[in-house]
């Protein structure tokens, strides 16, 4: 199914879709995008590159309350909080993000242990996928060519979006983009025209030049194994890093959190938040003892959890490409430069 | 002013001195990264290593960052423009390192950039000075007759609002903060271990990025910069979120100039303002 409406009804777009539950889309901060829930139709803007932080935090938000307590109280009477899911539209995610959700499935779904709070938000939500706009060149950061993902690649999206000219191409990938599309009254048919235009469009997005090499990931897992106890080598990838978490937290296919019991005068929540390998305290145990406390050990995690453990346990290279790490980092460490330096090692 | 060019020529031959004749173990410069727009904070540690050294308007990284990584190191050399020469010199007043051990390679540099926004980077969000004040070797001349704006300048509109504005102000920009801690590890005076926000016992605010923990964190860390911050933006620079925490680091650097006469970092023989007492001291903060 291929609908189309023009840019200019975008708002009508969105205010029918706030109708039917919670539009999440890019909107403008101080220093950039973020997803965001749209309040007021007029607000969704199609004039973005791509979001600051990754839209993980649509499905694992960096704070997750848990449970309330109170510390005079039995155990049993700790409240858990109620999700309260509620039918999401989460609209603009780029070809690169929408792959991300598909391998953080693994650890929240696939994996066999079902994590709730990720899976129903999962469940009520329907992605809309943007393709990046051909006509401007990727930014310097970027690779997601590298892992095989197109710059209008619709994988990963429920309905997957072009623009073309005036008009915004909007098509059914899967079952539940079909169902949404068919409920939006104000959108038009696609003509024939469109949807030569919309399946070129993908083609000549899997040609959108990034950064670009050719990266087997079991050759890629190996090449990192061997070169694990190479300290030199890391230390060498790490002497500028910072050790801070700009490059975890943006990051759309980083999961590691921490639970915590935050309490105030007796009353408190348990809750998830973010934690990320980059800390110092994250690998700290309870008897002080704490394995990594070298930068490059932390740096060494990050790489090697993506593109070897990851591979070896999952098949898959956990990383998208999205260059988030890379435009974001302080002091301008690039992982793509890593694995290329790896490669030659 | 020397071109940025020829202040990369003087600091690799400066360098290659310094690593051939085994003065020093590591020279701390920049290099290449990605691409000439993203260079990185580098360690120089062999003759071989001189090449890779570059200098341009983005090398704008604070080196003092580095300087206690190398506990073995009898000596490091160091590239330090004069935001990164003032952290030196704060940190030889504060003990952390000895100026004898260093060997500061002084840059005299303006017109230099942000990466992300193309913009100056000037006395708006940093002390805006272009010579280092301490330095045993200069790699380029003096810049002299520039324009100079006072890095308080930039204060006029934070100034001209009342408590309760200021106070809406920071809590709208500190509630952005996704608590990455990109600000402290990017800032040369931060070198607590651990830092007090990721102590566990006590604990001292949520881990949680929301109002009270953010409020803990941000405002802890202004007041341990206060008489220290030698406002170079690195903090600033490094927030992914865009909050503007060299407003609030000027501010009290502004304060502690004018209650104690003294600014961070200027001179190797001043006393750091809050260890230093003098009778003669302003006691308008016991109000």
């Amino acid at each position: 199914m291929l609908k189309k409406i023009s840019i200019k009804k975008i708002n009508d777009l969105a205010a029918a879709l706030m109708e039917k539950g919670t539009l999440l889309a890019p909107v403008k901060e101080a220093a950039g995008h973020n997803f965001a829930e749209i309040k007021d139709p007029q607000q969704l803007d199609l004039d973005y590159y791509n979001t600051i932080v990754s839209p993980k935090t649509v499905f694992l938000p960096q704070k997750e309350d848990f449970v309330r307590y109170e510390t005079a109280k039995p155990v049993a009477e700790a409240q858990p909080v109620a999700l309260n899911i509620k039918a999401t539209f989460l609209f603009g995610v780029r070809p690169c993000d929408a792959k991300s959700f598909q391998i953080m499935d693994i650890h929240f779904h696939a994996s066999g242990i079902i994590d709730p709070y990720w899976q129903q938000r999962r469940d009520a939500t329907v992605i809309f996928g943007s393709a990046f706009d051909l006509d401007i060149p990727a930014q310097d950061a970027d690779f997601y060519q590298t892992l095989g993902i197109g710059a209008a690649d619709p994988e990963g999206s429920d309905v997957f979006m072009v623009k073309k000219g005036e008009d915004l191409l909007m098509k059914a990938i899967t079952p539940q983009g079909e169902e949404i599309l068919a409920r939006l009254a104000m959108l038009g048919e696609g003509k024939p025209a469109d949807k030569k235009y919309f399946e070129e469009y993908i083609k000549k997005g899997s040609q959108h030049q990034t950064r670009n090499m050719c990266l087997d990931p079991q050759v890629i897992a190996k090449k990192l194994e061997d070169i694990f106890h190479s300290g030199e080598f890391w230390q060498a990838q790490s002497a500028a890093c910072l050790s801070c978490g700009i490059c975890t937290f943006v990051c759309p296919t980083c999961y590691c959190f921490d639970i915590c019991d935050d309490t105030l005068f007796s009353r408190g929540v348990r809750r998830r938040v973010w934690d990320a390998c980059m800390f110092t305290d994250f690998t700290l145990e309870a008897s002080g003892h704490n394995p990594r406390t070298h930068v490059y050990q932390r740096l060494r995690q990050k790489v090697c959890h993506k593109y070897s453990f990851h591979v070896r346990k999952y098949g898959v290279i956990s990383c998208v490409g999205c260059g988030r790490c890379t435009r974001y980092c302080p002091v301008n460490i690039d992982i793509y430069s890593i694995i290329q330096d790896a490669m030659k090692a | 002013m020397t071109d940025f060019k020829q202040i990369e020529n003087n600091l690799k031959k400066e360098a290659k001195k310094l690593l051939e004749s085994a003065e020093v173990p590591v020279v701390l410069a920049y290099t290449r990264g990605y691409d000439e727009k993203h260079p990185m904070p580098f360690a120089a540690k062999s003759v071989a290593d001189v090449e890779k050294i570059v200098f341009n308007e983005y090398c704008n990284f604070n080196m003092a960052r580095y300087i206690m990584r190398f506990p073995d190191a009898a000596k490091i050399a160091i590239a330090a423009k004069a935001a990164d020469s003032r952290a030196l010199v704060v940190l030889i007043q504060e003990e952390k390192v000895r100026r004898e051990d260093l060997v500061i390679l002084g840059i005299p540099a303006s017109g230099m950039k942000d990466p992300k926004t193309d913009q100056l980077i000037d006395s708006r969000t940093t002390g805006g000075l272009y010579n280092p004040v301490e330095y045993d070797i200069l790699l380029g001349e003096e810049i002299r007759g520039q324009k100079t704006v006072s890095p308080y300048a930039v204060l006029a509109d934070y100034e001209a609002m009342d408590k309760e504005a200021r106070w809406a102000f920071w809590k709208g920009q500190l509630d952005k903060c996704i608590r990455c801690y990109a600000c402290r590890k990017a800032c040369p005076m931060c070198y607590c271990d651990p830092c007090f926000i990721d102590q566990n016992k006590p604990r001292w605010a949520d881990k949680a990025p929301q109002s009270p923990g953010n409020m803990m964190y941000h405002l802890t860390r202004f007041h341990h910069l206060a008489g220290r911050c030698i406002d170079c933006g690195e903090c600033s620079r490094a927030c992914p979120v865009g909050i503007p925490l060299y407003l609030f680091h000027k501010k009290v650097a502004k304060e502690c100039e004018e209650m104690f006469g003294q600014a961070a970092g200027m001179k190797l023989e001043d006393k750091p303002v809050l260890v230093d007492f003098r009778v003669e001291d302003s006691d308008q903060i016991l109000k």
